[in-house]
């Protein structure tokens, strides 16, 4: 625990644990909204920004955070235009920004050597501007998500049923868009623009797939980024490696022992049934008829309040 | 009272409209059926009714209230829309509880009488029992249950599906016609519901829109049978 002597390593552990929690929870709805590579796209935007404000010779990360703001703004109006293909949307806006980055780049010549940290990742690039940027993106993030998940349950599994319910999907979704581009922008400094998404999407592909529910997706999810993260950065810090990569690394390897697991798990309870002769669930799946004296007896909802 | 109308609607996807003078009220208490051949446009017309997409021309009326002067609940259940989100890491029973959430504030707390609706709807569409298992776990048939379900825990007043029969054997299909003609006439809420199988729910329906094709191209609809909606729950 030597590393967490210094300053910059608590700042990187503190700053990385918050921007973990709240971007775990963001990746388990773009996954299911089919957004996932959204994360991909506006950390490419966010070099833009980057490298707009080196050469207008403003604070970098400031400009990142207001322009991967901007192109997820951009991303839902053109997301509405093709409904169906959200994914180009993605590509669009990625072009977009990854050809503005490349272009401002080269008229920055001179700085090439720091735009490597923003690409990987840097744990003392977390400065105090950085680390209190963090800080207000993550209680941003995190009342957000609290105040809105009934509605965001309901506009993740079907946008049109949610609008029938009165729920003003449009609204709430361009709030989900600046949402994302704020935690994207935050999270740079230490994972990189390159594996930004690592730190949104592999948690939650990992959590989607062993959680037995969509609340307990979200707090495996965020346990999981958790670990990534403090795994990756003290590995960063033993190894010298890159943080960026290095989280990344982590957490694939979580993913990869993670669906190794279930399928073991799932081929163990095959090898039980079978020993044990036991049957399917061979409950009535029958829609039930309904005559004059039918009548359904429920426990009054006592028996499913605790469960959800 | 009259919960949906629209007066000579017209609405197209392209350049070309695919519904033309689209005429059709919704009286509250009714159990309706909207048939028509395959693009017809019978979908469009119901997202038009509900204001999801918005017509070329003509006026499209959605009561705001019920008849208790309450905020209108309106239940729907999309096409196929289970079979598209199979991989959704949801139980079956938070999903239905999602239903409720219509009701009052975002941040309430849940009551009673939501997991009391939850609980009877899942019983409803025969679905309790598996409450705790997960949605990809489960068939067609029964993934468009549990979107019957939770459309049915909102309490509606107003209950539009879109082909809800899909993917169900004829007794499930049955025990739907059955289970829908029940809220019409005990609960007092309005049905309406895209079928292909009008011979099958006939004896359960009150009235039928039908969406003709026009002479000059375009589909326009209108309502040409009214049935007496005279079945009768045996027992």
């Amino acid at each position: 625990m030597e590393m967490l002597h210094y300053d910059f390593m608590q700042r990187a552990f503190f700053a990385g644990g918050l921007i973990a929690l709240v971007a775990s929870v963001l990746g388990v709805y773009l996954m299911l909204r089919r957004q996932a590579l959204m994360a991909d796209m506006l950390s490419h935007v966010s070099l833009a920004g980057v490298a707009g404000g080196a050469y207008l010779q403003l604070n970098p990360s400031l400009t990142g955070f207001v322009i991967a703001i901007a192109g997820a703004i951009a991303v839902e109006y053109v997301r509405r235009s093709y409904k169906t293909y959200s994914e180009i949307s993605t590509a669009i806006i990625m072009i977009g920004g990854l050809s503005s980055a490349v272009v401002l780049m080269s008229l920055n010549q001179g700085m090439n050597k720091s735009f490597s940290s923003y690409l990987f990742g840097s744990v003392v690039a977390v400065n105090q501007t950085e680390l209190s940027l963090m800080i207000a993106v993550a209680l941003i993030g995190a009342i957000f998500f609290i105040v809105f998940r009934r509605p965001l349950y309901q506009i993740t599994f079907d946008e049109e049923t949610a609008a029938t319910n009165g729920i003003p999907v449009k609204w709430i979704s361009l709030i989900f868009s600046i949402i994302t581009g704020m935690i994207v922008a935050a999270a740079m400094p230490i994972v990189g623009v390159l594996l930004v998404s690592s730190l949104i999407v592999l948690p939650a592909a990992l959590a989607i797939r062993v959680s037995p529910s969509f609340t307990s997706a979200l707090f495996i999810a965020m346990g999981i980024g958790l670990i990534g993260v403090f795994s990756g950065l003290t590995a960063s810090y033993e190894l010298s490696t890159p943080p960026g990569g290095t989280i990344a690394i982590v957490l694939l390897v979580l993913l990869v022992a993670g669906i190794a697991a279930k399928k073991l798990m799932l081929h163990a309870g095959k090898l039980r049934s079978k020993h044990s002769n036991r049957k399917a669930d061979t409950v009535s799946t029958a829609f039930p008829r309904f005559t004059k004296n039918s009548s359904i007896h429920t426990t009054g909802g006592k028996e499913n309040e605790s469960m959800v | 009272m009259l919960l949906a109308s629209m007066d000579k609607v017209v609405f197209g996807y392209s350049d070309v409209p695919c519904l033309e003078s689209a005429n059709m009220d919704i009286y509250s208490g009714e159990f309706v059926a909207v048939t028509g051949p395959n693009g017809a446009s019978k979908t469009t017309l119901l997202k038009l009714s509900l204001g999801l997409i918005k017509p070329w021309r003509g006026d499209v009326y959605l009561a705001k209230r019920n008849q208790s002067g309450k905020k209108l609940v309106i239940g729907y259940v999309p096409q196929q829309i289970a079979a598209f989100n199979s991989g959704f890491p949801s139980t079956i029973l938070e999903f239905v509880l999602s239903g409720t959430y219509v009701r009052g504030s975002w941040l309430r707390k849940l009551s009673h009488r939501d997991h009391a609706f939850t609980e009877q709807a899942l019983r409803q569409v025969g679905m309790w029992q598996h409450r705790n298992r997960k949605i990809g776990e489960l068939s067609g048939g029964q993934k468009q249950r549990i979107c019957i379900a939770r459309a049915l825990a909102q309490q509606p007043d107003l209950l539009i599906m879109d082909e809800p029969t899909t993917g169900m054997d004829q007794e499930s299909r049955f025990g739907f016609y059955e289970l829908m003609h029940h809220h019409v006439k005990e609960h007092g809420r309005t049905v309406v519901m895209v079928t292909h199988s009008l011979t099958e729910v006939h004896s359960y329906l009150d009235r039928i829109i039908e969406l003709e094709k026009k002479e000059e191209g375009g589909w326009k609809c209108c309502t040409t049978t009214s049935c007496s909606g005279h079945f009768s729950p045996a027992g």
